[in-house]
């Protein structure tokens, strides 16, 4: 049961000039489960990370543990201390299945190993995951995987429990269990809980204390403030007026007949009929973890499937892989994926070459990158922009090439409101130029209304267009 | 046996027909291997590739020195020999070794820093992303209307560039969960280095020896 206290802390991260923690100065105390919140970029994953140690600590400010300083701490004992969970599940295992693991942080913590299988049985139990003892990592879900994150730091015993957005990829009954357990571990155990989230959905009646992360500084609100705070957020809401329920004549430019997903040994979608309507914009909503993201990943190939998807009237996997790419693209989630050069103006000029150059002249390409506020960058190297800026330029490369059908997996995800505004105008445009088929997937819902045609929700392993205004449930 | 040992043998007997040329250790070194794969029941398909590979390799080799030189027959059978020999013996190693046991027993027995074994085991579990990795470069460069192959710079770019940043998030992933470089550990599985196990490594040394310098053919 450890407080924390930060002090005058500014952190830039090397490499860049203007510093993501600026003078901060927090408490957070001992034993209570605190929220950390701040719209994305604003610094959280740098703070928890500064806290854990796993960013060294600048110069200026200092972070203490009840009034021992963290640089003070030896390594040795340091996960004692404090653990951090990491938001992308599959990245914080070093073994091959879940006991592997946990046997690998008890023998770093150097505990006898004829007390480890308790310890490993004791740690899965209170997560409740004892099945999956000898599961391999990989083949887990996303939010399984969670779960043996969490379980390994049950197994260290440590202090001060930090997690960093665990639930941005998990789905909601998952997200339940570990906040159940999470509450427990401070309440029973008397661990001290910092959890960052950006989505302060359900936490009314585990938060006393929300800190407010903004500008590199935070805020803690009183009891009162946060539990306002806490009420007047409500996700998000999907308004759109102008979708229909397809008309059953509609042309269709995707389809598939008893198409089934699958996760390892989870079924994300259970066998059905879908429609891709051509030339319109469809909108794909449904919880974290649903499998929005394999759906897309299935129309491209690069996953598989059970049932037949056919592209006007054509087997995918009859088609030539190099025609069907140039027919049907997608535009990763994760913006570097996208990339195959190093500087802008190579990238650029490879979808010149190979895209829709007829519609894309020169004065086209430099307006969109002007009303991106991209211009000027064309020697930069992609990889030193940020992730914003990566983000618009992905979409400009992917429009460029104009293909037939257009996947977009979260193409606003990090963008502020300037750059959404220009994004959806650049989008509408080429849409309506072209007679693109656009389907996107989108956790960012505002003003997208009037450039919506069609609502496809996935909820309960199946998929249903919607009809108007519906509640989006994440 | 243990792996570490295992390891030291099958490198040191394939270090030593690099420098002599007795064919008939050659083909038994291939004989041994073959009854070791198939007791262990290797795939079919996994001794095709491993056979056609080092033919092919083998056969362009013996052919250009063949038109080159004057080497003799005998020369040309140990070379064509010796390929197998490695093929196969690695092939044997990986065969009847887990990496983990491998990583574990690199720690305790040979007393590598474990930063060098769990290095060598993630890297080993990361082969499947890397895979699925290098799916995703080729579709993303289908969809920008290129073709990239084996060859292609980059591919390779891509693929390192992702690499780097895996051993960056490794980096992270052990130290989240209490690995410090240098610190004590305690081990939760011992590997055991067996005295039979010296005799074993030993025995497999002096045959070899014995075959090598005895005057065979």
């Amino acid at each position: 049961m450890a407080t924390i206290t930060i002090q005058h802390l500014t952190y830039a991260p090397p490499a860049r000039e203007t510093p993501v923690l600026k003078d901060l100065t927090a408490t957070f105390r001992g034993g209570r489960f605190s929220l950390l919140t701040g719209p994305s970029g604003s610094g959280k994953t740098t703070l928890l990370r500064l806290i854990a140690g796993l960013t060294p600590l600048p110069t200026t400010g200092t972070i203490t543990f009840d009034d021992q300083a963290l640089a003070s701490f030896p390594a040795t004992t340091h996960s004692r201390r404090v653990a951090l969970l990491f938001q992308e599940p599959s990245t914080q295992f070093t073994m091959d299945t879940v006991t592997n693991e946990l046997r690998f942080v008890l023998e770093n913590q150097a505990v006898d190993p004829a007390q480890m299988p308790a310890r490993i049985d004791a740690a899965l139990a209170f997560v409740g995951i004892a099945k999956l003892r000898d599961r391999s990592l990989m083949q887990l879900s996303g939010g399984e995987q969670q779960k043996v994150a969490l379980a390994s730091i049950v197994a260290m015993d440590s202090d001060v429990i930090l997690l960093d957005e665990p639930f941005a990829s998990i789905d909601p009954p998952t997200r339940q269990v570990l906040m159940t357990k999470l509450v427990q571990l401070c309440h029973e155990r008397h661990k001290t809980v910092i959890l960052a989230d950006h989505d302060l959905s359900g936490y009314d009646q585990w938060v006393d204390h929300l800190t407010v992360l903004d500008h590199g500084m935070a805020t803690q609100l009183s009891a009162a403030a946060t539990q306002a705070r806490l009420a007047a957020f409500t996700p998000e809401r999907l308004r759109l007026t102008q979708v229909q329920l397809p008309a059953p004549d509609t042309p269709q430019v995707l389809t598939s007949h008893q198409l089934g997903l699958r996760r390892g040994t989870r079924q994300l979608l259970r066998p059905q009929d879908l429609a891709i309507l051509a030339h319109k914009t469809t909108l794909i909503t449904g919880p974290n973890g649903s499998g929005k993201s394999t759906f897309f990943r299935a129309l491209v190939r690069l996953s598989s499937y059970d049932g037949t998807i056919t592209y006007r009237q054509q087997d995918i996997q009859k088609l030539r892989r190099r025609t069907y790419a140039r027919h049907v693209g997608l535009m990763f989630q994760a913006a570097q994926a996208q990339f195959l050069n190093v500087t802008l103006g190579e990238e650029l000029a490879l979808s010149q070459k190979n895209g829709q150059h007829a519609y894309f002249t020169p004065d086209r390409v430099a307006a969109a990158l002007k009303a991106l506020q991209l211009n000027g960058r064309e020697d930069q190297v992609i990889y030193s922009l940020s992730s914003g800026q990566q983000k618009k330029f992905q979409l400009l490369c992917m429009l460029m090439m104009a293909p037939d059908v257009l996947l977009l997996d979260e193409p606003l995800k990090g963008l502020d409101l300037a750059s959404i505004h220009a994004v959806r105008q650049l989008l509408t445009t080429t849409q309506a130029d072209l007679k693109l088929t656009l389907v996107l997937i989108s956790h960012q819902l505002s003003g997208l209304d009037s450039f919506i045609d069609y609502h496809l929700a996935l909820a309960d392993q199946q998929f249903s267009y919607q009809a108007q205004e519906v509640r989006h449930e994440s | 046996m243990n792996p570490s040992l295992k390891l030291a043998t099958v490198v040191l007997i394939a270090f030593e027909i690099s420098f002599t040329q007795v064919l008939t250790v050659n083909l038994a070194l291939i004989g041994f291997s073959l009854i070791v794969l198939v007791v262990q029941r290797i795939h079919f398909k996994t001794l095709l590739w491993l056979t056609a590979v080092p033919l092919f390799l083998a056969s362009a080799l013996v052919w250009s020195l063949a038109l080159q030189g004057d080497a003799s027959h005998h020369f040309l059978a140990v070379i064509f020999t010796r390929m197998f020999v490695y093929v196969y013996l690695g092939a044997t190693f990986t065969q009847t070794t887990q990496p983990l046991a491998l990583a574990r027993s690199l720690e305790q027995n040979a007393k590598l820093p474990a930063k060098f074994a769990y290095g060598f085991l993630a890297a080993f579990n990361l082969l499947p992303k890397i895979r699925a990795e290098v799916a995703t470069i080729h579709a993303a460069a289908l969809m920008r209307g290129q073709v990239l192959h084996f060859w292609s710079p980059q591919l390779y770019f891509k693929v390192i560039l992702a690499a780097m940043n895996w051993s960056d998030q490794l980096a992270d992933a052990m130290t989240s969960h209490g690995f410090v470089e240098g610190a004590p550990r305690t081990y939760a599985v011992t590997i055991p280095l067996r005295r039979r196990d010296w005799l074993l490594c030993g025995l497999g040394f002096v045959v070899v020896q014995i075959g090598l310098f005895v005057g065979l053919p």
